[in-house]
């Protein structure tokens, strides 16, 4: 696991798979791929639609066995850039099954989640494999593009965790 | 993790922190306590207006007033970052779990691609 100062406060992870681009790119837009991936742990993805275009609508469920029965989480967004094969960014909020967004107190996930999130994917051609770097960070509910002040964050945060720990 | 987040505080520091002037004066104050007029140095901005993202700040939490009469020093607080941090720890694992699995997906998908392939 990568451990540098990126890791402080939005997560940054750059992986790299055996798959060609294209197909990668499938496995976030197509919901048939992103359905059987993106739900580990015993957890399945029931509903996944998807409007794959800038300002179109994500709507996804997620359930979860748990002691007590299964239990269904809902997430919306919208797709706000939209390039093929390269770069994939959308917004992330709990919602309710008609894609209403909930207020974070409201929706019992344990550990806490902010308001909206947003999460980039950036895809690199490596000929016949592709890098990966998923970027997901906590925004400000209604700001647009909050994506790009991650890196200046990383440096405070770098720089104020020495401090911190004094 | 046994820390337990707050979430509206979660919400309340990533909107204090949506700001390159609030994240310019946090890092100011990474580096010491200053005052307002201080903070306000590199910014061609009116006073008002610094002391409106302060004020944002402190509600946040990111930023402590002193109480000397005339000099208010502002100093940076971290606690709320770490919360960010914390955060960002868990929504990781949760992120390399689904990769391992997508992992084992595009394995799985393997043999059909390449019997696809040959088909040419």
């Amino acid at each position: 696991m990568t451990d540098d100062s990126a890791s402080q406060d939005a997560v940054v992870i750059e992986r790299s798979f055996d798959a060609p681009v294209d197909l990668i790119w499938q496995m976030w837009t197509k919901p048939e791929h992103f359905r059987a991936w993106y739900g580990p742990d015993g957890a399945t993805v029931p509903v996944a639609k998807m409007d794959v275009r800038a300002g179109g609508s994500r709507l996804v469920c997620m359930e979860m066995e748990t002691p007590g029965g299964s239990v269904r989480m809902w997430f919306t967004g919208e797709y706000r850039e939209v390039i093929q094969n390269q770069r994939l960014v959308y917004t992330e909020s709990m919602c309710d099954e008609d894609g209403n967004a909930l207020p974070p107190q409201g929706t019992g996930v344990p550990g806490g989640h902010p308001a909206q999130t947003e999460v980039m994917v950036e895809l690199e051609d490596l000929g016949g494999r592709t890098k990966m770097v998923l970027t997901h960070t906590g925004i400000a509910a209604g700001s647009p593009g909050a994506a790009g002040w991650t890196m200046a964050l990383s440096k405070l945060a770098a720089y104020v965790q020495p401090l911190a720990t004094r | 993790m046994t820390l337990v987040i707050d979430e509206d505080r979660l919400s309340e520091t990533f909107a204090a922190l949506a700001s390159s002037t609030r994240r310019a004066i946090l890092a100011r104050l990474a580096e010491g306590e200053a005052n307002v007029n201080e903070l306000a140095g590199p910014f061609a901005m009116t006073l008002p207006a610094i002391s409106k993202h302060i004020k944002v700040l402190e509600r946040a939490g990111l930023v402590v007033r002193g109480q000397r009469a005339q000099y208010r020093p502002c100093t940076l607080n971290p606690a709320p970052l770490e919360e960010v941090s914390a955060w960002a720890g868990q929504c990781r694992a949760v992120w390399e779990a689904r990769f391992d699995q997508l992992d084992v997906y595009l394995t799985r998908l393997r043999p059909q691609r390449e019997a696809g392939e040959h088909d040419d």
